[in-house]
C-alpha cells in the first residue's frame, strides 16, 4: 500500500517537475547569456497557456471528434501559442532589456519586474480576472495501472512531450551553429563578439527559444489542472527559478535536475507522513557526508588559484576538507591567517552545518512521524528549499555556468 | 536661450531646501484641519493617512533599493509582520491566546484552533499590550526577520536577493493565511484597540494622520542624518561599485545587512501603526503586488532620494483616487450628470484592472527613459545620464583659465 502510494506520488512529482523544467530552461538560458533574472518569463508561460486554451475554444474543439483530429488541434494550439509567445519574448528583450544593457545591474531587473506586472495585468484586462478554463475535450481522460498505482495518460503525455522538447533543445544547443554561438555568448560575450558572433541575434534567439518552451509548459499545465489563472505565471515562474538555482544557474542539465528535485520535494513533502520523509533527510545526510569526505575535496581544490597550488598546499587543503570540523577549529585556534585555508575551512564548516541541519530535521520528523503536512503548505516547502540551497550550496546541485565578470 | 518656464524651474531649483520642507510640513499640518472645517470629505483624510503609511514604507525601501542598490521584492512581508504583531498583541485575540498559554502551555496554544465561543475568565477580557511596547516588539521582530533573510542572501550575487525576498514575501503571506491558531487564517483579526499614548487615545483618522506625521518626520530626519554619515557613504559606495567599495575597506556584507535590517524595522513600524489605524488585519492586505507598488513609488520618485520617495509614495497612492473622483464626481458636478457617461461607468467598474497596468508601464518607462526618477539624487543623476555638454565645456574653460591665466589679461 505504502509503496504504491509513494510510486504514484513520484509519478506526479516527475510530471510537475517536467513542467517546471520547461520553464526553468528559459530562466537558466537567459541567465547564462545575460546574467539577468527574466522576471517576465513566468508571465510568458501563463500567456502561452491562455493563448493555447483560447485557440482551442476559438477553433471549437468538441468531445465527439476522433483522436487524430484532436491531435491535430493539439498541434495547432501548440503552434499558435509558441508563435505568439516567441514574438512576445523577442519583443520584451528588444524593448525592455536591450536599451538597458550595460547599465547597473538593478536597472534591468526593475524593468523585468515592470514587464511582468504589465503582462499579468494585460491578461486580466484582455481575458478577465476569472480563470481560463481549458476545454476538457483536449485532455486525455484515460488512466492505467502500473505497479498498483493509478497513472493518468495525461501524465505520460506531459512527461513524453517534455522529454522530446528537452532532446530538441539539447540538439539545438549542442549540435547547431546557433547553439554554439549561444554557448560562446554565455561564456564570454565580448570575446564571442570579437570572434564574429552576432551576440544580439544570439540573445534574441535565446529569448525566443525560452519563451517557446515556456508556452508549451503553460499549455501542459492548463491541461493538467484544467484551468489557468492570471497569477499562475507568477507562482510557477518563481518556483521554476528556484529549480534553476537549485540545479545551478546557467547550467542546462542542472535546470532539469533541479526541477525534478523540486517537483518531488513538493509532492512528497505534502503527500507523505513525516516518518517517511525523515528517511529522505537521513539519505541526504549520508550523501552529504560521502560527497564532503570522499568525492568533493579533489574537485574543490582544483578551483583554487594557480599560484597557490604547490603540492604541499594541496595536501594541506585536502586535509582541511577531509577532517572539516576538526581542522576548522584547529585553524581558528592556531590563528593561522592563511586566507585560503581559512576560506576553505569556513566552507567546510558551512557544509557540515548543512549536514547537522539535515540530521536535526530527520530527528524532528522521526519524533512526529504520524503528522502530515497539509497541501496548503506546498509553496512554503518549495521556497524553503530555495532558502536552504542558497544557505548551504549557493552554486546549486550541478554547479553554475556563468561568466564571472564584474 | 532661456524660456520663461526654464527660468522659473531654475529659480525653483535654486530655492533653499528648508523652504520646501517648511511648505510640505505646513501643508501636512493644515491637511486634517480642512476636514474638521468642512472643506474636505473624510475620504480624503483616509487617503492622506494611508499615503503617510506608504511614505514610511517608501522611505524605508529607499534605504535598500535606492541607497544600497539591492532589489528587495518582499518588503510587504515586514509590513505584514508589523501589522500582525499589533493585531495579535492588542486585540481580543490577545486574551484568548494568553488564556490558552496559561491553560495548555505554549505549544498547544500555537497549534490548536480555538472556537469562537471559547470562554475566557473575566479578568483577562480586554487584556492587551500598550502602544509603546507593541511598536518596540513589532520593530524588533521585523528586524529579526530581516536579519534571518539577510544571512543566506547578502553574501551572494545581488539578484538572488530579489528572488529570495520575493519568496520570503510569499511565505510570510501564506503563513499568516494558514496559521489559524494564531492569526485566524484568511478571516483575519478584527477589533484592534485604539492606541493610548499617555492618555491620548488615537481613534479618529485626523489623529492618526498627526501620529503618522510625527513618526514620518522622526524617521525621515534620522534617515537623512544616516544618509550623510559614514554608513550612508558606505551604502552609496556599494551601490556604485561593490568590488571597489570592498577594496576601499567597506565590509560589504555587514553594511548591507545594516541597511536590510533597518529598512525591515521601518516597515515593521509602519505595519504596527497601520494595524492600529485599520483596526482589522487579514492576509489580503499584503499581496506581492503591494511590494511592487512600493518599488514603483521609489523608482518614480528617484532611487536614493528621500524627497523623491516621499513624493513618489504620495503621488502613486493618491493618483488613482484622484482619477476616480475626477471622472465620477468632479467632472459630472461641473458639467452636469450626463458628462461622458461611458467614461464614468468604465472608471467606476474597470479602473482597478488598469491601475496596476499603468504602474507597470510607469516602471518600465521610467527605467528606460529617466532612471534617476522625478526628484533625482545628484549622484544617481550623474551616474545615469551623460554630462550636459555645455556644463562640460564650462568646466573645461574654467580649468583652462586656472592653468593658463586669464586670456583677457594677456592680450
Amino acid at each position: 500500500m505504502a509503496l504504491e502510494h509513494v510510486f504514484s506520488l513520484t509519478v506526479s512529482g516527475v510530471t510537475v517537475g517536467m513542467i517546471y523544467a520547461l520553464i526553468a530552461l528559459g530562466y537558466t538560458m537567459v541567465y547564462g547569456v545575460l546574467q539577468l533574472i527574466n522576471f517576465a518569463h513566468g508571465e510568458v508561460f501563463a500567456v502561452g497557456g491562455y493563448i493555447a486554451a483560447s485557440t482551442l475554444i476559438w477553433a471549437g474543439i468538441d468531445d465527439g471528434m476522433p483522436l487524430w483530429v484532436k491531435v491535430a488541434y493539439f498541434a495547432l494550439a501548440v503552434l499558435v501559442s509558441v508563435a505568439v509567445t516567441a514574438t512576445l519574448g523577442w519583443l520584451i528583450e528588444r524593448l525592455a532589456y536591450r536599451p538597458l544593457r550595460g547599465r547597473s545591474r538593478i536597472i534591468p531587473l526593475l524593468s523585468a519586474i515592470g514587464v511582468s506586472i504589465i503582462l499579468q495585468n494585460l491578461l486580466i484586462v484582455i481575458f478577465g480576472p476569472e480563470p481560463m478554463i481549458m476545454p476538457t475535450a483536449i485532455v486525455p481522460s484515460g488512466s492505467f495501472e502500473l505497479f498498483g498505482a493509478r497513472i493518468r495518460v495525461l501524465q505520460v503525455v506531459i512527461i513524453v512531450t517534455s522529454l522530446l522538447l528537452m532532446a530538441l533543445l539539447t540538439w539545438i544547443v549542442k549540435g547547431t551553429r546557433m547553439g554554439k554561438a549561444m554557448r560562446a555568448t554565455s561564456q564570454d560575450r565580448e570575446a564571442a563578439e570579437m570572434m564574429g558572433i552576432e551576440t544580439n541575434r544570439t540573445i534574441s534567439f535565446t529569448f525566443v527559444m525560452g519563451s517557446a518552451l515556456a508556452a508549451v509548459g503553460g499549455f501542459l499545465v492548463a491541461m493538467y489542472y484544467g484551468s489557468l489563472q492570471y497569477d499562475t505565471g507568477f507562482l510557477y515562474g518563481l518556483k521554476s527559478f528556484t529549480a534553476a538555482v537549485l540545479g545551478g544557474i546557467g547550467n542546462i542539465p542542472g535546470a532539469v535536475v533541479g526541477s525534478l528535485v523540486l517537483g518531488l520535494a513538493e509532492t512528497w513533502g505534502v503527500g507523505l507522513r513525516l516518518g517517511l520523509l525523515a528517511w529522505l533527510f537521513v539519505a541526504g545526510f549520508g550523501l552529504g557526508l560521502y560527497f564532503q569526505f570522499w568525492r568533493a575535496p579533489r574537485g574543490r581544490v582544483a578551483h583554487i588559484a594557480e599560484e597557490f597550488r604547490t603540492p604541499a598546499y594541496e595536501r594541506q587543503l585536502l586535509n582541511v576538507y577531509r577532517l572539516a570540523p576538526y581542522s576548522a577549529t584547529k585553524t581558528i585556534l592556531s590563528k593561522r591567517t592563511d586566507a585560503l585555508v581559512a576560506v576553505s575551512a569556513r566552507h567546510a564548516m558551512r557544509l557540515m552545518t548543512g549536514n547537522l541541519f539535515l540530521l536535526g530535521f530527520a530527528l524532528l520528523f522521526f519524533a512526529n512521524s504520524d503528522v502530515q503536512f497539509s497541501s496548503k503548505w506546498q509553496h512554503v516547502i518549495s521556497f524553503s528549499v530555495l532558502m536552504a540551497i542558497l544557505m548551504f550550496r549557493p552554486s546549486g546541485i550541478l554547479g553554475e555556468h556563468i561568466q564571472e565578470k564584474v | 536661450m532661456k524660456t520663461f518656464f526654464s527660468k522659473i524651474a531654475d529659480t525653483l531649483r535654486r530655492a533653499p531646501r528648508w523652504i520646501y520642507i517648511a511648505l510640505a510640513l505646513a501643508l501636512a499640518l493644515i491637511f486634517p484641519m480642512l476636514e474638521s472645517w468642512g472643506l474636505m470629505e473624510t475620504l480624503w483624510l483616509r487617503v492622506g493617512t494611508r499615503a503617510l503609511v506608504y511614505v514610511l514604507l517608501a522611505v524605508g525601501l529607499n534605504l535598500v533599493l535606492g541607497e544600497t542598490g539591492l532589489l528587495h521584492l518582499g518588503y510587504v512581508a515586514f509590513w505584514a509582520i508589523g501589522a500582525y504583531t499589533t493585531a495579535i498583541l492588542s486585540s481580543p485575540r490577545t486574551a484568548r491566546l494568553l488564556y490558552m498559554v496559561q491553560e495548555h502551555g505554549i505549544g498547544k496554544a500555537l497549534t490548536t484552533v480555538t472556537q469562537r465561543t471559547m470562554q475566557i475568565p473575566e479578568e483577562l477580557i480586554g487584556f492587551h499590550i500598550g502602544f509603546g511596547w507593541v511598536l518596540l516588539i513589532a520593530v524588533l521582530i521585523a528586524m529579526l526577520f530581516g536579519f534571518i533573510l539577510g544571512i543566506p542572501t547578502l553574501r551572494l550575487r545581488g539578484d538572488y536577493l530579489a528572488i529570495v525576498t520575493l519568496a520570503f514575501g510569499e511565505i510570510t503571506r501564506i503563513t499568516f493565511n494558514n496559521w489559524e491558531p494564531v492569526t485566524n487564517g484568511p478571516g483575519g483579526i478584527p477589533g484592534i484597540m485604539p492606541p493610548n499614548i499617555f492618555g491620548w487615545v488615537v481613534d479618529k483618522p485626523g489623529e492618526f494622520f498627526y501620529l503618522l506625521l510625527i513618526v514620518v518626520v522622526i524617521v525621515v530626519w534620522l534617515l537623512n542624518n544616516l544618509k550623510n554619515s559614514r554608513i550612508g557613504r558606505a551604502w552609496n559606495a556599494l551601490r556604485e561599485d561593490e568590488i571597489a567599495a570592498h577594496h576601499a575597506g567597506v565590509h560589504s556584507t555587514r553594511v548591507k545587512m545594516l541597511a536590510v535590517v533597518l529598512s525591515a524595522g521601518i516597515a515593521g513600524l509602519a505595519g504596527a501603526i497601520f494595524g492600529y489605524y485599520q483596526q482589522f488585519i487579514n492576509p489580503q492586505y499584503f499581496p506581492f503586488m503591494q511590494s511592487t507598488i512600493i518599488v514603483c513609488m521609489v523608482v518614480l520618485g528617484g532611487m536614493g532620494s528621500i524627497p523623491g520617495a516621499i513624493v513618489g509614495a504620495v503621488a502613486l497612492d493618491t493618483l488613482p483616487e484622484v482619477i476616480r473622483q475626477t471622472f465620477t464626481k468632479w467632472l459630472p458636478d461641473a458639467f452636469g450628470p450626463d458628462f461622458l457617461p461611458g467614461v464614468q461607468a468604465a472608471v467606476q467598474t474597470d479602473f482597478d484592472r488598469y491601475r496596476m497596468l499603468i504602474f507597470g508601464f510607469v516602471v518600465v518607462l521610467m527605467v528606460v527613459f529617466r532612471p534617476e526618477g522625478l526628484l533625482p539624487n545628484k549622484l544617481w543623476r550623474r551616474e545615469t545620464h551623460e554630462v550636459d555638454p555645455r556644463e562640460q565645456e564650462q568646466t573645461r574653460q574654467h580649468l583652462f583659465d586656472l592653468e593658463e591665466g586669464h586670456p583677457d589679461l594677456e592680450a
